[in-house]
């Protein structure tokens, strides 16, 4: 077979996995040399089939999904459960009493405080009814469209340990993040824009690990637009390195790339056998494609003023994280995947609960509830699900007086959107509110719930990988059906 | 509906399997679906109520888990609650039902209808889903022997010195390596492919060797030496080059997982990881020993020093090999936390040296290699008696330093240090004792400046009237408004005062006067107390005092904003300071600041130090049971694997068996050692190893493809004194090594994958040699050796910008030097397949992603090297357009253009004029050098 048959040969049988590659070799002739085009080692074989040229490229899900995209809340410190989402009248009655049983291990090592009524005042909204504390004004008047989880459980006790669990399943070891799982199970719609962006991620307590690919291909890996120390301003410039060349036109640089194109071609001609490089003369006219499209994307300031306002743009309280929420809008609107936005490190009240959860609360309420209002109203909540969480909740019991320790035992997130149900409260914690008693969810179910919303089957989702099949639920998860639609 | 297993698992749900195939916790296939429903509806909501609380997987109460199938299944049959032969019997019932002298739950007997649940259930046989396939698990525990099949295997059989093989063909094969090429290829019908052309060769061993491409003037002599040894010549030359060090030094960092921080947690820095990197890049360059690195890395503190003063300072440094893995400080769980780093010490040393994954053996015996639970424990043993900690238990662990210098040395500098340190708290005590003084003298008139300040800030007073009216202070009237004037979000702790209407705000300043007068009057007795003992430590100098208590802003946040809070009303400055103390103290602070400037000033500078390890005390480990450290086996004495060493071991007995592993590691007779090094340098050179899985040589890896050159390589690398320079001499001046990149027709049907290496495999550049190799051509790369980038040491801030490493485009020294943030590795590190500098990495993935284009098109550092090399190109006046092409070509691609090359880029740039006629030919010239270095020509080696 020549070269350029067989360039035309790779072309046609797509998509490929390397299993399905290396049973062509055997009866075929050559293509295990396309082994080295994501060769990780030769015991790497892909259990979700793509193509190595186009690994963004939709992948049917295992079975039809509920929704097709995702946009993560991330409230990075921590929020208490106690004082937004659960309310727990045991704390009201029993405020200031020791806690009646034996605390577990807690991030502090000093002795535990005694228990700390919610600092708010509960009441209901929506016609469920459901009881939100007066930190969460806005999002109370939303609460018809949620779905609380109020028994999430997991195992670190310290953030460093808490967000890795949160974005990778394991505590403790680098793991591809859940966004980088699902862009490798289903591709992306949106070849012009990453398959999964974290706006204004965090640098601590892991920082890139939270959204890397780790052992799966480099594509999966979350495009961070910023980060959490940097303001909106600065990253509005370039939102995604190297998207645009600031030397040359675009006629000047499609010129340039023409030659790029013809000296590479000869290169190729000359070298048999190594469809490497046709692949990368391809990777030049895709980059090419996504820097003139994907700009627009993070064209924020296009939108009208009503909707700016709705997400509290007009306000410098609300502006950053209400910036952040639009972007994940118009994203997830141009249907990239896995979108995150991240309220910075401010969540983490061992001291002055009520004055930093007043501030942080403030930031956050109108912007999420502008963004829950904004996507109904365009429909796009019958295919969006939006996930609000903190990599921990609060301890039940104060600290020093007027904090609250981290507390993994049991705490509240809520979800919104396609496939899960609407104004509906699921588990709960015990009656002190430290431990999840009721239909407890680790995260690793989370995970599990998660996946299979958008058409997944956790236990099917895998990566062989230094001779192991990994998951994102590592050997265990179980999809929570009850919260389903 | 609930979960299944997880938090009792602790270490289980992390590591257990991470070695073993999937195991999956679904319903069995026999378990009975209407047991299951049941068990889910009724039993596991009850247990979760009425148990869980205290039964699971944290608490563990009564080391009882019922969180969980694991726990489930341990509860069950090591506290034997349930009868299997007579489940109506099972001692769960009892105690529920309180028949037994435990009775539970402790707060009152379960109602009627619950117990029946429970007792139905139990009756059933207490079926749990999961539970099953837990049951039908392989057992644990250590098998006694091996199968002639492990014993067998090749990678454990002592390295043979095979006889050369016979060739058909014999004129090519000019060296060893060759012969057993070429064996093999003619085994398989193949033929060794042409010579590559001189250039192609000299930039394939350049970068190779020295990680940038030959400068024009090497590529000119090497084309001008015809001489039989112009070959030996240059790989003579790029020996000697410490650009050599620095490259094969960051080929073992990628092995050793080096990095500057540890990644988890707030990403803390070593601030010392730097010294082991350069002894990396100094033990390449001088051809260390292999053996003596090995060693000198695993327990250089512990070798005998050639210093007089008897400090193995770079044995030490050296030792930075087990010291800098990813480690999570802040993990609460310290006895986890300390295992989970005697883990990554282990998997570190046994991939990187012996190819094995012993780290799999954590929880059960290796699935697949004949490593035993055993052999690992072993192992942790050795590391458990090792500290990498010097204070392990503290809050956030704190990382071991270890002194450059002898003891003593440390010692008195420490002495020193503890002299300073007192006299500052000496100097410390004498205004503060002033000042609480005064402060406890002006306690009651707390509620005059909370009354006068609300005149000023509400009733628009001026303060310098108002502080005249009620005699107070005027600067600190100021300071009490600006703390009290409300303000949007209000504090809480004032809310009582801004809500007190006109008529009860003398009442409520009164309030908080007297809650103030009484935190204080605590606060000042704990301080006191603190201060006199401290003055009596210091005077009698048995030890350094505690360190000065800190008020937690959380006990009385009024009282902390007024007295701590910078800016607060009794926080003074400096000017109001001087005010309140005696002219006669003023006068002693400042005799005693100038005296302790002097202290300071002569004192003696820190010695260097290093992250290191060193020998603690002596653990006598056992093996822990599916990993849980909480169920300790059988003892795991200090011996080293069975497979390789077999089970009538003398055991290790005094010290930490550190030199005693290191020495069985470094040894002729380890199978393993020569094997998985001379296999690294043959990846490295070739692409690809003889054996394709370089840190896994046991089952799952790929057995070698010749085996015969394996053993070979390894034997001539033990008789040449484990010099790594000298195993590049044979391969570097074979025929293989000089065969070109060019795939025949036949050999990419027989061979597909090239493991008979009929060709040389083309190799895509990596990050250093694409980023170092763009700077080296356009003279900017600086070539500095050494040192580090970052200094300083301890927790960056949140967010701050030094978490983000420093961005190698923006940097020119060479990217060995960059230091890694292993939490946030740059840009350009991700784009480029670098790796996550968290795992032993023996071969780095290459993929091929449209990001990586946008790099060569867009970014401002490529673009800056197109024009440099472009300005490079025009200031040589008297040279044609067409030399300049010539040059370019020489100068990025290392050989010379086809003359239809050069008209292209004639017209290219030719025509670059024409149609953007604002543009420069400088502009011009910078797109065409754009294109070059973006080529598949550039990035690929030949």
């Amino acid at each position: 077979m020549n070269y350029q048959r067989m360039v035309e040969h790779m072309n046609a049988v797509q998509p490929v996995s390397r299993r399905g590659m290396l049973r062509d070799a055997a009866c075929g002739f050559g293509m295990v040399a396309l082994a080295g085009l994501f060769d990780r080692n030769a015991a790497t074989a892909a259990d979700i089939e793509f193509d190595a040229a186009n690994p963004l490229a939709v992948r049917p899900p295992h079975f039809e999904p509920k929704a097709k995209r995702v946009i993560f809340l991330f409230m990075h410190g921590g929020p208490s459960s106690v004082d937004t989402f659960e309310h727990k009248p045991y704390l009201v009655k029993n405020d200031g009493k020791p806690l009646p049983i034996k605390r577990p291990l807690a991030f502090d090592d000093e002795e535990p405080g005694p228990l700390m009524k919610p600092l708010w005042d509960f009441k209901p909204g929506g016609e469920s009814g459901i009881l939100v504390s007066d930190l969460f004004p806005h999002v109370r008047e939303r609460v018809d469209d949620l779905c609380f989880v109020h028994s999430m459980v997991g195992e670190g006790v310290d953030h460093g340990a808490a967000l890795l669990q949160t974005f990778t399943g394991s505590s403790t070891f680098t793991r591809p993040s859940l966004g980088s799982w699902v862009v490798y199970g289903l591709g992306t719609e949106n070849q012009n824009l990453p398959g999964y962006v974290t706006i204004k991620p965090a640098l601590s307590h892991g920082g890139a690990k939270n959204w890397s690919s780790a052992f799966l291909p480099g594509s999966f890996q979350g495009t961070p637009i910023g980060h959490a120390g940097l303001n909106v301003s600065d990253v509005q410039g370039e939102p995604i390195e190297y998207l645009t060349n600031k030397g040359l036109s675009q006629e000047q640089q499609r010129y340039e790339l023409d030659m790029l194109r013809n000296v590479n071609r000869r290169h190729a001609e000359m070298r048999k056998f190594d469809p490497r490089l046709e692949a990368r003369i391809q990777s030049f006219e895709l980059a090419f494609r996504m820097q003139v499209q994907a700009p627009e994307a993070f064209e924020v300031e296009k939108e009208s003023e009503a909707t700016k306002k709705l997400y509290g743009l007009d306000d410098p309280v609300t502006s950053d994280f209400g910036w952040q929420c639009l972007l994940a809008r118009r994203l997830s609107e141009r249907n990239v995947r896995f979108v995150q936005c991240t309220h910075s490190y401010k969540w983490d009240q061992h001291s002055d609960l009520f004055n930093k959860h007043n501030t942080n609360a403030a930031e956050v309420d109108k912007p999420i509830a502008g963004l829950l209002k904004d996507l109904k109203s365009r429909g796009m909540l019958d295919e969006t699900l939006v996930i609000w969480a903190g990599e921990f909740g609060r301890t039940p019991v104060s600290q020093g007086g007027d904090g609250r320790d981290h507390n993994p035992y049991g705490y509240t997130i809520w979800m919104a959107g396609a496939g899960v149900k609407k104004g509906f409260q699921y588990g709960a914690t015990d009656d002190i509110g430290y431990h999840a008693a009721v239909n407890r969810m680790h995260v690793h179910d989370f995970h599990a719930t998660l996946l299979h919303i958008l058409g997944m089957n956790h236990e099917k989702l895998t990566y062989r990988f230094s001779g192991r099949d990994f998951r994102l639920t590592d050997v265990a998860g179980l999809v929570h059906k009850d919260i389903l639609t | 509906m609930s979960s299944t297993s997880y938090r009792s698992l602790g270490l289980v749900t992390g590591v257990a399997w991470a070695c073993s195939l999937l195991y999956v916790p679904v319903l069995g296939a026999n378990a009975d679906p209407e047991a299951m429903e049941y068990f889910e509806k009724h039993v596991r909501p009850l247990l979760a109520g009425k148990c869980q609380a205290c039964h699971n997987a944290q608490l563990k109460s009564g080391n009882i888990d019922f969180s969980g199938v694991e726990g489930f299944v341990k509860a069950r049959d090591e506290a034997a609650l349930i009868s299997a032969e007579d489940p109506a019997a099972s001692r769960l019932l009892a105690i529920v039902n309180y028949d037994s002298r435990i009775k539970m739950p402790p707060g009152g007997k379960l109602p009627a209808e619950e117990l029946e649940i429970l007792g139905s259930w139990v009756r059933m046989g207490a079926p749990w889903p999961g539970a099953e396939q837990r049951d039908a698990m392989i057992p644990e525990g250590t098998h006694g022997t091996f199968s002639a099949e492990q014993k067998n295997y090749w990678a454990f059989q002592p390295v043979s010195d095979p006889e050369l093989p016979e060739v058909g063909t014999p004129d090519w094969a000019v060296k060893p390596i060759d012969r057993f090429v070429l064996a093999k290829l003619e085994e398989h019908g193949l033929e060794p492919a042409n010579p590559a052309p001189k250039l192609t060769w000299l930039r394939r061993a350049t970068f190779d060797l020295t990680g940038v491409p030959p400068t024009t003037q090497e590529a000119a002599a090497f084309l001008e030496d015809d001489s039989p040894k112009a070959y030996e010549r240059v790989v003579e030359r790029l020996l000697s080059s410490p650009l050599y060090g620095e490259r094969w030094g960051r080929h073992w960092l990628d092995v050793a997982r080096y990095a500057d921080s540890t990644g988890n947690d707030e990403d803390h820095r070593y601030p010392y990881a730097w010294k082991y990197r350069d002894y990396v890049i100094d033990a390449f360059n001088d051809d260390m020993p292999y053996d003596q690195f090995v060693r000198e890395q695993i327990a250089g503190d512990l070798l005998p020093s050639d210093d007089p003063d008897g400090v193995n300072r770079q044995g030490i440094v050296a030792t930075g090999f087990l010291a800098l893995g990813p480690k999570a400080i802040a993990q609460q769980d310290k006895t986890r936390m300390l295992y989970d780093v005697y883990d990554e010490q282990i998997e570190v040393v046994s991939k990187a040296m012996l190819g094995l994954t012993i780290a799999c053996a954590r929880c059960h015996d290796h699935k697949f290699d004949p490593i035993l639970t055993k052999d690992y424990y072993s192992l942790a043993g050795i590391f458990a008696s090792t500290r990498s900690f010097r204070e392990p238990r503290a809050h956030v662990s704190r990382m071991l330093l270890k002194p450059l210098v002898p003891q003593e040395e440390y010692d008195r500098y420490k002495a020193e240090q503890d002299v300073i340190k007192n006299k500052q708290i000496e100097l410390d005590n004498l205004a503060d004792v002033e000042i609480e003084e005064h402060i406890d003298s002006i306690v009651e008139r707390v509620s005059d400046y909370m009354l006068g300040a609300r005149e000023v800030y509400e009733g628009g007073a001026e303060a310098s009237a108002v502080a005249l009216k009620r005699k107070l202070d005027e600067t600190q009237l100021v300071a009490w408004v600006s703390y009290l004037e409300p303000r949007d979000p209000p504090r809480a702790q004032l809310a009582d005062w801004h809500v007190a209407m006109a008529g009860r705000r003398a009442e409520a300043a009164e309030e908080y006067e007297k809650r103030f007068a009484k935190t204080l009057k605590e606060w000042h007795h704990t301080i006191r107390r603190w201060r006199a003992s401290a003055i009596e430590l210091i005077k009698t100098g048995t030890m350094p005092p505690p360190p000065k208590p800190k008020f937690r802003a959380g006990r009385d946040r009024f009282f902390f904003d007024v007295y701590h809070a910078k800016g607060g009303p009794m926080n003074f400055g400096a000017e109001q300071r001087n005010q309140i103390l005696k002219a006669e103290t003023v006068e002693t602070i400042a005799t005693l600041k100038v005296e302790l400037k002097d202290l300071k000033g002569n004192a003696i500078p820190e010695p260097p130090m290093a992250n290191a390890i060193e020998d603690g005390d002596v653990v006598e480990q056992k093996v822990f049971v599916r990993g849980d450290y909480n169920t300790e086996g059988e003892p795991a004495t200090k011996v080293f694997p069975a497979i390789i060493s077999g089970f009538n071991q003398e055991p290790v007995t005094a010290g930490s068996g550190r030199l005693e592993l290191a020495d069985w590691i470094a040894s002729p007779q380890n199978p393993l050692t020569a094997r998985v090094m001379v296999n690294r340098i043959w990846q490295k050179h070739f692409g690809e190893g003889l054996v394709r899985t370089p840190s896994n040589f046991g089952k799952l890896g790929t057995p070698p493809t010749h085996p015969e050159l394996l053993d070979w390589l390894a034997a001539r690398f033990v008789d040449d004194g484990w010099s790594v320079k000298n195993m590049h001499r044979r391969i570097m001046l074979s025929n293989a090594y000089r065969m070109s990149s060019e795939r025949g027709e036949s050999a990419a049907r027989i061979d597909p994958a090239n493991q008979w290496l009929s060709s040389f495999n083309r190799r895509r550049l990596d990050v250093e040699e694409l980023r170092d190799g763009m700077l080296a051509i356009d003279r900017s790369l600086d070539y500095a050796m050494g040192g580090t980038l970052q200094s300083g040491f301890g927790t960056d801030r949140e967010n701050s910008n030094s978490r983000l490493s420093i961005d190698p485009t923006t940097s020119t020294r060479r990217m060995v030097y960059l230091p890694l943030r292993r939490a946030n590795l740059p840009t350009l590190l991700n784009l480029f397949d670098f790796g996550d500098a968290v795992t032993s990495l023996g071969k780095r993935p290459v993929t091929n992603v449209a990001p990586q284009a946008l790099f060569m098109m867009n970014s401002e550092f490529v673009a800056k090297r197109a024009a440099n090399i472009a300005e490079q190109l025009l200031a040589d006046e008297v040279a044609s357009e067409a030399d300049r092409v010539r040059e370019a070509y020489l100068g990025i691609l290392t050989r010379h253009p086809e003359p239809a090359e050069v008209d292209g880029a004639l017209s290219y740039i030719g025509g670059f004029g024409s149609r953007f006629e604002d543009r420069t030919p400088q502009a011009a010239w910078q797109s065409y050098c754009r294109v070059l270095l973006a080529s598949n020509d550039f990035i690929y080696v030949d």
